[in-house]
């Protein structure tokens, strides 16, 4: 294998977390209240395989990093002000629903075409990248169904390290039951990676890279084509925040002594 | 007329996890529930005859063995997996939710133009009806729904259902052949590694998620910070009650080094993270203010109560138990010495 | 910033904005214009071959989270938005009706003056011939000064957005959040760019892992559009000084939320309501109907008010319960919460306009009309002013020299209405250094008279009454510092339990719209900062703080972000905070010329406020 990788990271924006979320059901597909206002950000663990990613990139002479993302257009391009900042990148953008009720094999079927028809992409070098879910959908099936219609058999899920060895091979620590990793070696690329959170922190924000990321951010998210994700066949039942009020006992004028045995007398019951 | 794949991976023992008879649980109460369905037992592994006789009152039982079954890799467990809805023409497929087959069974499913849930907390049968319930954006919401497109691939979120118990069965093992040519296995599984932390703050059975909010890293009633204090506290606790740890909100400073944060809590990502949400049975928030934790595995915490310095924080407007009012520092250290006298 | 420089990367931009709000959305929309009508012949001096780089940094981490009320007529936005449909930006709606209603004080705690209890007396005999209900006057007119026939009520948040969205996809700027700005550069008498805000940082400024020094951003035009209390616009106060006569003495603390109207709601959208009296006569309060249930409401706590313990949230939520309001709103349920200054010196805190490189525009330019009470549209058109002679000097290739910018921005703006409604109302507010009911003549009689006749000012205090003086006659003096002591002992804010003891009745929290104050800042504010910054409160003089008896700081600051501490120098809760200023404008101790403000300084900062809804 002769120079460096070609990263595809697939990662969409999310509403911001600390917003307050609730669903409608209206007539067909359940979405947000207020979805029109709701900021966002990048979903958090797409980031950690975009931030892992450019480091990969950065490392080999001959790489490339795409970020391919699926979502509202004025969307996107508010989520380019929070991430072009953070990496270098090009995007590859697609106008559609980023809501966690989409059909995933739909959204799988978009992304996956979207990276097919990447110029100048060499699926031989490639790695597919993703967040381990979504803080959306959050069901962490999206990523293999993109790899599937790519074609590629080596798929790791909830990755924290991948690091190229000596001889070309890749060694990727996977989180598992009980707090354990599983560690695989793979020939090499190509593969997909679904991220957990890696080891990197969040970089800080170059304004240089800014502006160098916005020459080429600007004109594929004009260039963003359309996508349906309308898909027949799902009935959806109910979609509710689960409506938790309890009666709450207050404890106010007890000592440190008192409340503590209580709480044991609890954890013990 | 549904034929409900059950499909699960043994362990290297060669018997089922639990998280497996839970969701064979969900298997067979689905198919009693489903007009017209019948059930068939799919196993993958080294050794699948161990576990395929454990099962009674099912008819069919099919299996992929053999050693290049005994890990935890995609391109092999997919292969099995196609090959036993294949063999089987299933239309619904059940399996736990363990990080292999979440790892598996989106993939299949797409090659096979199914669909998958995954994180099922429920599935149920109206008529001939198939409808599974999960959680969206970090567990804030709950959602039922129903897929026409087959096959329907559900993986059940460990802890939705009790494990299965019952008598061993005497259906005969069906093998499924399952080709692997060499260009295909171009990945090996080195083995288990243990995460780089001494700290267990993850502990996969516990009864009790411990939640430590901000306000432990924040300056106290003298003015001070006491990072090493609220270390210890908290460590203590998870040590002695054996609980695990959840936050209330990223007390992660991954670029900074220094006291400011205390120091094992990076692997709080980890707390649900492994594809299997724990589900406590209780749950102690601390120093938290009440604005309901965004933490995985809160939203199925049944009894629930918080220590605040604040009579009216969120906590007391319903969203625990019992509030204590109280010093949180002063309280932990209490308890943890209760429950080191023991 | 430490005095031993790290190495600074540097950048070369044409056009350097700093804050996105509707003086910079006004600015960047006009120019983004000229900039694609003119066909590529403007050329970057920056990096030659290219358009001109424009680029607008923001210290908040999105775009649309600013707070301001807002109802507006709109002029200057609808100039450049002819075809605006409100209906297209969510939360906005034109405005349907309109009232200015007088709160009387149904609890009897608030300080009225003689005159003033008179008035409620005489209005309480004669409720049955004059509109008094439910402890309120409604006036019969709204005055023209005050009406906004023809008007918007908005969210500055989505109006934000909205113009942000606009921007990004006709790509002739830059719109870079997240990104505060330090201070500016500058050399001589010219300012040649501005320096972001280091991050990595421990709360004390110094390196921490993962430092990044603040790059230096160099700029042939540095439009400063910060705000009344950005950073960078003080500095350049500091750095350049004031015009003669000039200074910013009259401020106030805008607090508001937006709030779900309960079930069966009478209000209408595009209702407006003006209320004054209530819960002391001095605060200003809005409520606006959004969309059909859904209301932004808030209160104006001013400099004026003669209160050591001038605390914004807890007289929000006495303003929520006058029977008049709580009528609509009982039932309803918090949707964001969130808290500003407002420079209310208009005319007579005017800074210098322009200098060699760099221009001011909105609020912090002194745009605000302190008669009308509104600010939002003149920021947005001091913003149109400076892109319209931007634009003429480009064409022309003239350097961005004070001359030039005299010659074009001043200038438009001096010749325009905004300047003529700025210098009627430059002494509105005069009256309200003698008391309310005089305040509330004196702007009467700069609004009807059109600024020809009007109140005369007071003598300004020279320190903050004690809180001994505030409650004499209410609180004895020795109770007072047994509550202190209380206070210092216990967690509950000194405050709270004044007012308790003052006659205030605690809040009954119900957990939806009446809830603690840091169940605002987390439910409606969403308030939070990442890690990697400075503390951005700092204390300039311990000394000064050790011997400081009345700590208003603490008391104003909408964010309960600070507390009392050590050797009389006040604990910053950076994660609190939510950048309104209200504490430097606070702090009695006066300017010194060339030194930062007071003993305490707002100085720039990332975090803060969350919500979109504002």
């Amino acid at each position: 294998m002769s120079g460096g990788f070609h990263i595809v990271v697939c990662g969409s924006l999310v509403p911001d977390p600390l917003q307050t979320l609730e669903p409608v059901l209206g007539t067909d597909v359940p979405a947000l209240k207020n979805e029109a206002m709701l900021p966002s950000v990048l979903d958090p663990w797409a980031g950690h395989a975009l931030f892992e990613a450019a480091q990969l990139a950065a490392s080999g002479p001959d790489s490339k990093l795409w970020l391919c993302s699926l979502g509202p257009k004025a969307r996107l391009q508010q989520l380019m002000m929070q991430v072009a900042q953070k990496v270098p990148f090009e995007l590859v953008a697609l106008d559609g629903s980023a809501s966690g009720f989409t059909d995933s094999a739909l959204v799988a079927d978009a992304l996956a075409s979207a990276i097919e028809s990447i110029d100048g992409l060499d699926r031989s070098r490639m790695l597919l990248f993703g967040g381990c879910a979504s803080a959306s959908r959050d069901a962490g099936v999206t990523l293999q169904m993109v790899g599937e219609r790519l074609g590629i058999r080596d798929q790791f899920l909830g990755v924290d390290e991948l690091h190229v060895q000596e001889d070309g091979s890749l060694r990727v620590l996977e989180r598992v039951e009980g707090g354990r990793y599983l560690a695989s070696v793979c020939e090499g690329p190509p593969l997909v990676a679904a991220w957990a959170t890696g080891k990197l922190p969040e970089p800080p924000n170059s304004p240089q890279i800014g502006m160098q990321n916005m020459r080429t951010i600007m004109p594929a998210l004009a260039r963003a084509k359309p996508v349906s994700l309308e898909s027949g066949g799902t009935t959806w039942l109910s979609a509710e925040v689960p409506q938790q009020r309890r009666e709450t006992r207050i404890v106010k004028d007890s000592s440190a002594d008192e409340i503590a045995r209580e709480i044991v007398d609890w954890l013990r019951s | 007329m549904d034929t409900i794949l059950y499909l699960a991976h043994t362990d290297a023992s060669g018997s089922l996890p639990k998280a497996a008879l839970e969701a064979l649980t969900a298997a067979l109460d689905l198919t009693r529930e489903l007009d017209g369905a019948s059930l068939v037992l799919g196993l993958i592994g080294e050794n699948v005859e161990g576990a395929a006789g454990a099962v009674g009152g099912v008819e069919r039982v099919v299996g992929v063995s053999g050693p290049e079954f005994a890990v935890s890799r995609y391109a092999s467990d997919a292969a099995a997996t196609e090959a036993l809805v294949n063999a089987t023409e299933a239309t619904i497929v059940i399996a736990p939710a363990t990080p292999r087959l979440c790892r598996t069974l989106p993939g299949v499913a797409g090659r096979l133009g199914g669909r998958v849930e995954t994180q099922v907390t429920e599935v149920t049968a109206e008529g001939d009806t198939v409808r599974a319930q999960r959680w969206f954006y970090r567990q804030r919401m709950v959602a039922t729904l129903s897929r026409s497109q087959r096959p329907w691939f559900l993986l059940v979120a460990p802890g939705a259902y009790d494990a299965w118990k019952g008598e061993a069965g005497g259906a005969q093992l069906e093998r499924v052949n399952v080709d692997l040519p060499a260009d295909q296995l171009r990945t090996r599984v080195e083995g288990f590694q243990a995460a780089a932390s001494q700290t267990q703050t993850i502990r996969p059975d516990a009864q009790t998620l411990l939640v430590a909010g901000a306000g432990w890293t924040k300056k106290q009633a003298d003015g001070q910070v006491h990072i090493k204090d609220a270390e210890c506290l908290v460590l203590g606790f998870l040590e002695l009650a054996h609980a695990s740890l959840g936050s209330s909100k990223s007390l992660v400073d991954q670029s900074s080094e220094g006291g400011e944060v205390m120091s094992f809590m990076s692997h709080l990502n980890q707390v649900g993270q492994t594809g299997s949400t724990p589900r406590h049975k209780k749950g102690l928030s601390t120093c938290c203010h009440g604005e309901e934790p965004h933490v995985v595995g809160w939203r199925f915490i049944r009894e629930r109560r918080a220590i605040n310095l604040d009579p009216a924080c969120g906590w007391a407007q319903g969203k625990a138990d019992v509030l204590y009012v109280a010093d949180a520092f002063q309280v932990m250290a209490k308890v943890n010495e209760l429950l080191s006298g023991q | 910033m430490s005095e031993s420089d790290p190495k600074r990367d540097s950048l070369e931009v044409d056009i350097a904005c700093v804050g996105f709000g509707p003086a910079s959305g006004g600015f960047l929309t006009t120019l983004s214009r000229g900039l694609a009508a003119s066909n590529g012949e403007l050329e970057s001096a920056a990096m030659p071959g290219l358009p001109p780089q424009v680029v607008c940094y923001e210290r908040a981490d999105d775009l649309g989270f600013g707070v301001s009320g807002v109802v507006t007529r709109a002029t200057g936005i609808r100039a450049t938005f002819p075809d605006l449909d409100p209906e297209q930006i969510p939360l906005a709606r034109p405005v349907t009706k309109e009232k200015l209603v007088y709160l009387q004080d149904p609890i009897g705690a608030s300080r009225r003056s003689f005159v003033l209890r008179s008035a409620d007396r005489m209005l309480r005999g004669l409720r049955f011939v004059l509109p008094v209900k439910h402890h309120a006057m409604e006036l019969p007119f709204v005055p023209s000064f005050l009406r906004k026939d023809g008007g918007l009520v908005f969210g500055i948040g989505q109006f934000n957005q909205w113009v942000a969205s606009q921007l990004m996809a006709a790509g002739q700027v830059q719109l870079w959040p997240g990104t505060p700005v330090a201070e500016p550069l500058v050399e001589g008498n010219a300012v040649v760019g501005v320096r972001l805000l280091d991050q990595g940082t421990d709360s004390a400024g110094e390196p921490a892992a993962g430092f990044l020094p603040g790059m230096d951003i160099k700029a042939a035009l540095t439009v400063v559009a910060d705000g009344p209390v950005g950073a960078v616009g003080r500095r350049l106060d500091e750095r350049f000084g004031m015009p003669e006569g000039n200074e910013r003495r009259d401020w106030a603390v805008g607090m508001k939320m937006v709030v779900d109207l309960p079930d069966g709601c009478a209000l209408e959208p595009g209702t407006v309501l003006h209320t004054f009296g209530y819960p002391e006569p001095e605060i200003f309060g809005f409520l606006y109907v959004n969309e059909p249930g859904v209301a932004s409401l808030g209160i104006f706590v001013p400099s004026s008010l003669p209160s050591p313990v001038r605390a914004s949230y807890r007289y929000l939520q006495h303003w929520l319960q006058h029977p008049y309001l709580w009528r609509h709103l009982a039932g309803g349920k918090l949707r964001s919460w969130g808290a500003k200054s407002l420079q209310e010196s208009g005319r007579d805190g005017e800074p210098f306009l322009c200098g060699d490189g760099f221009a001011r525009i909105g609020e912090g330019s002194g745009s605000t009309n302190v008669l009308t009470g509104s600010g939002v549209d003149e920021a947005w058109t001091t913003g149109v002013q400076l892109a319209e002679s931007v634009l003429e000097l480009l064409d022309g290739k003239l350097p961005f020299t004070r001359e030039n910018l005299t010659k074009t921005y001043v200038a438009r703006r001096r010749a325009s209405s905004l300047d003529r409604e700025s210098k009627i109302a430059a002494k509105a507010r005069a009256g309200f250094d003698r008391g309310f009911v005089r305040g509330l003549l004196g702007m009467a009689l700069t609004g009807l008279t059109r600024g020809r006749l009007n109140a005369r000012r007071g003598r300004r205090p020279t320190r903050a009454p004690s809180l001994a003086e505030h409650y004499r006659g209410r609180i004895p003096a020795a109770e007072i510092e047994r509550i202190e002591q209380e206070a210092r002992a216990g967690r509950r804010p000194l405050h709270d339990a004044l007012m308790d003891r003052a006659g205030w009745p605690s809040i009954p929290f119900d957990g939806e719209l009446l809830v603690s104050h840091q169940d605002a800042l987390l439910m409606g504010g969403k308030v939070q900062a990442a890690p990697g910054y400075a503390d951005h409160v700092v204390f300039l003089a311990p000394a000064i703080c050790a011997v400081c008896g009345t700590k208003q700081c603490i008391h104003v600051c909408s964010g309960q972000a600070l507390t009392a501490g050590e050797d009389g120098v006040p604990n910053f809760d950076r994660e609190k905070c939510v950048h309104c200023g209200a504490c430097q404008w606070s702090c009695p101790e006066p300017r010194v010329p060339g030194r930062e403000t007071g003993a305490i300084a707002l100085r720039a900062g990332a975090g803060g406020l969350h919500s979109v809804e504002n």
